[in-house]
C-alpha cells in the first residue's frame, strides 16, 4: 500500500539520483527487491513493530527508566566479573583485547552479555573442578 | 561511553513540551514511525543480518527519538532517526566483534557466527507467479548478500540514498559527514555491486 509519504521519498530518490543515468538500472531494480521485499514482511514481524512503535511511545514519556537506578551497581558487578574472568585466565592464552573492548563490554546495553561471560566462567570451573575430581 | 563508541553523536536533545502540545507530537511519531518502521527494519536487518537484532535496533531508535528528539521540526525526523539508527548498527557490529573475540577466547563460539534469519515464506501479497517470486528471492537475496560484503559507510550510503531515499543532504546528516563523502561513498557502493553481482544482474 503506498502512501503519500512513499510518493515523496521515491520521487527524492529519483531526484538525488538524477545524474546517476549508468547506475539507474541497478538502483532501480534493487529499489523495486527491497520494497517488495519490505512488502513481504509478516504478520508476526509487523505485529512486532507495532509493539516496537507503541512501546517507544509509551517511553518517551517516561523519564527514567527504574534499573538506570542501579547501573552504578551493575557496573560494578560487571567489572569485578570481567576482572576474575580475566585473572583466572589460561596462561599463554592470548587475552580477548583491548581496553576498547572491556569498555565496549561494560556498556550499559551489554548486560546480556555480563550474564552469558558469567555462564561460561562458571562452567570453566565446573570443568576444573570435575578433571580434578577425575584424576 | 568513550569517543570511539559515539562517533557520530546527534546534537544536544531539545527540551521536552508538555501538555496537549506533547500529545500532538506523539499522535505525529507515531505516524511518522508507521510509516518508516518497516523500511528501517529491513534496513538495519540488512545490516546486521538477523531480525530479532533489527527489530531491537529499531525500538531503541525509536525510544531515543521520541525521548530527545520528538521536539524537532518534524521534517528533520527522517535523517535523525535514521542517524540514530546507523549509530546503533556501528555499535551492534563493534559489540559483536567483541563478543566473537571473547567467545573464541573461552573457547564456546566461532568467529564467523552468522545467524540469517529467513523471511517467512507466505502467500505472494502482490499477486506474483511462484517463479518471479522465487527469481526475485533469490535476486534480493544475492543484493543483501553483495550489500553486507560492502565498508560500512559505503553500505549506509547506499542504502540510505537507494532504499529510503534520502537526498544527499539528508545522508550526510544521517550519516554525520559532509555531502561530499556521501557522494564518494555512495558510488563506490554502486560500482562495488555492480561490480559483484554484473551487469545482468536482476
Amino acid at each position: 500500500m503506498k502512501t503519500p509519504i512513499d510518493d515523496d521519498r521515491r520521487s527524492r530518490s529519483s531526484e538525488s539520483n538524477a545524474g546517476d543515468s549508468h547506475d539507474a538500472p541497478l538502483t532501480g531494480r534493487a529499489r523495486e527487491l527491497f520494497d517488495e521485499s519490505v512488502e513481504r514482511l509478516d504478520a508476526a514481524t509487523l505485529s512486532k513493530l507495532n509493539q516496537a512503535r507503541h512501546a517507544a511511545l509509551a517511553s518517551s514519556s517516561r523519564s527514567a527508566t527504574i534499573w538506570l537506578r542501579w547501573l552504578p551497581a551493575t557496573g560494578l558487578v560487571a567489572a569485578a566479573v570481567i576482572a576474575v574472568v580475566m585473572l583466572q585466565g589460561r596462561a599463554g592464552i592470548d587475552m580477548p583485547g583491548n581496553a576498547e573492548d572491556f569498555e565496549i563490554l561494560l556498556g550499559q546495553d551489554d548486560l546480556e552479555m555480563i550474564e552469558e561471560l558469567e555462564f561460561y566462567s562458571w562452567i570453566e570451573l565446573a570443568d576444573l573442578d570435575g578433571s580434578d575430581d577425575v584424576g | 561511553m568513550s569517543a570511539g563508541a559515539g562517533v557520530f553523536a546527534v546534537s544536544s536533545p531539545c527540551e521536552q513540551p508538555s501538555g496537549a502540545h506533547t500529545l500532538q507530537i506523539e499522535r505525529q511519531l507515531n505516524l511518522f514511525f508507521a510509516e518508516v518502521e518497516r523500511r528501517a527494519l529491513r534496513i538495519a536487518e540488512i545490516a546486521v543480518r538477523d531480525r530479532d537484532e533489527a527489530l531491537d535496533l529499531v525500538q531503541e531508535s525509536m525510544i531515543k527519538l521520541a525521548r530527545h528528539y520528538g521536539s524537532k521540526p518534524a521534517e528533520q525526523w527522517t535523517p535523525l532517526f535514521y542517524r540514530i539508527l546507523q549509530n546503533k548498527i556501528r555499535d551492534w557490529h563493534r559489540r559483536q566483534n567483541v563478543r566473537n573475540r571473547v567467545m573464541v577466547w573461552f573457547g564456546r563460539g566461532s568467529a564467523n557466527e552468522t545467524a540469517v534469519d529467513p523471511v517467512a515464506a507466505a502467500v505472494d501479497p502482490l499477486g506474483r507467479t511462484p517463479e518471479e517470486e522465487l527469481a526475485n528471492q533469490r535476486a534480493m537475496d544475492e543484493l543483501e548478500s553483495a550489500i553486507a560484503e560492502l565498508p560500512a559507510r559505503q553500505r549506509e550510503a547506499f542504502m540510505l540514498r537507494t532504499f529510503e531515499g534520502l537526498d544527499v543532504a539528508g545522508t550526510a546528516l544521517a550519516m554525520g559527514c559532509s555531502a561530499g563523502s556521501v557522494k564518494t561513498h555512495y558510488s563506490r557502493a554502486v560500482h562495488s555491486l555492480r561490480d559483484t553481482l554484473g551487469e545482468h544482474w536482476q
